[in-house]
């Protein structure tokens, strides 16, 4: 008897164990990889961000740039957050070059895909024309992998699981 | 046999207070809500530097110069001391203090990440 009641215990020990922790289970890193086309200026700094579906500013994955004095040149996203850099605390690193590709792998939750959520891409460059909202992809199971084009800085854009 | 059933219960019942308030707000997300589960269930770990960071000197090779004519509205000038001649728009630069680099601190509290792995970056 007494040995079932062990197991019971070590049954329903494992099971609360398992959903008291729900978030380890509802996240999985994302890789959003960002290819700049050759434009021949100087590092690009990069605001990479979410809208939710209503197009309101959900939140921001990465900063590329390191210097905020000239987040300003990235509009929407400066819009959107008023250059607080709290947005942007531990998710900052280097502008990237002309031609060059950035891969940035994140632990991202679930919920972001398959409801709505689209990521954007403000960019910016020395002496070159500001691009708010270059390249934007929607956030879908379906469309990892997917590479979506931008217009000025960016070639494309894309996600993987 | 009551014994292992008030067992079940008790922890049943805990588990439906940790559970039920995450689940309500994943629902709450997938409706359109922001994504706030993760908030909720923010649990303070202890800081260890896993980024990896590749071989971008970007930032001291392409950074905006001192240099340069103010350009047109909409294009970034290469002139941009902007400690001494920060007078546009209302006087305000943007420069406040500057976010902690990618692999310092945890990603903000925004609801897009998980608690789990520093993000990690490289440049090709």
């Amino acid at each position: 008897m007494m040995r079932s009641m062990k197991k019971s215990l070590l049954a329903i020990l494992a099971v609360t164990t398992v959903l008291s922790f729900p978030a380890a289970a509802m996240a999985k890193p994302v890789t959003v990889t960002t290819s700049l086309k050759d434009y021949g200026g100087n590092g690009a700094y990069l605001a990479l961000y979410v809208t939710d579906k209503n197009g309101a500013y959900a939140g921001s994955l990465w900063m590329a740039g390191g210097k905020s004095k000239y987040y300003r040149h990235l509009g929407n996203w400066y819009q959107a957050t008023g250059g607080d850099t709290a947005q942007i605390n531990g998710i900052t690193g280097a502008s990237v070059g002309s031609g060059r590709t950035l891969e940035v792998t994140l632990d991202l939750a679930d919920a972001l895909f398959d409801a709505g959520y689209t990521l954007h891409v403000d960019a910016a460059a020395e002496d070159m024309r500001e691009s708010p909202n270059d390249a934007s992809v929607a956030l879908t199971s379906a469309g990892a992998g997917k590479p979506a084009k931008g217009r000025r800085y960016v070639s494309s854009i894309s996600y993987a699981f | 046999m009551t014994r292992p059933l008030t067992l079940l219960i008790t922890s049943t019942a805990l588990t439906a207070m940790i559970a039920i308030p995450a689940w309500s707000a994943m629902r709450a997300s997938a409706q359109g809500g922001a994504v706030l589960p993760l908030r909720s269930l923010a649990v303070q770990q202890a800081q260890s530097p896993l980024l990896v960071l590749v071989d971008d000197d970007e930032d001291e090779a392409g950074e905006y110069g001192d240099e340069g004519e103010d350009g047109g509205q909409g294009r970034i000038s290469g002139n941009h001391d902007d400690d001494e001649a920060c007078d546009d728009d209302e006087g305000s630069c943007g420069g406040g203090s500057s976010a902690a680099a990618a692999g310092t601190v945890a990603p903000p509290q925004n609801g897009l990440f998980s608690n789990g792995a520093l993000p990690k970056v490289q440049v090709k």
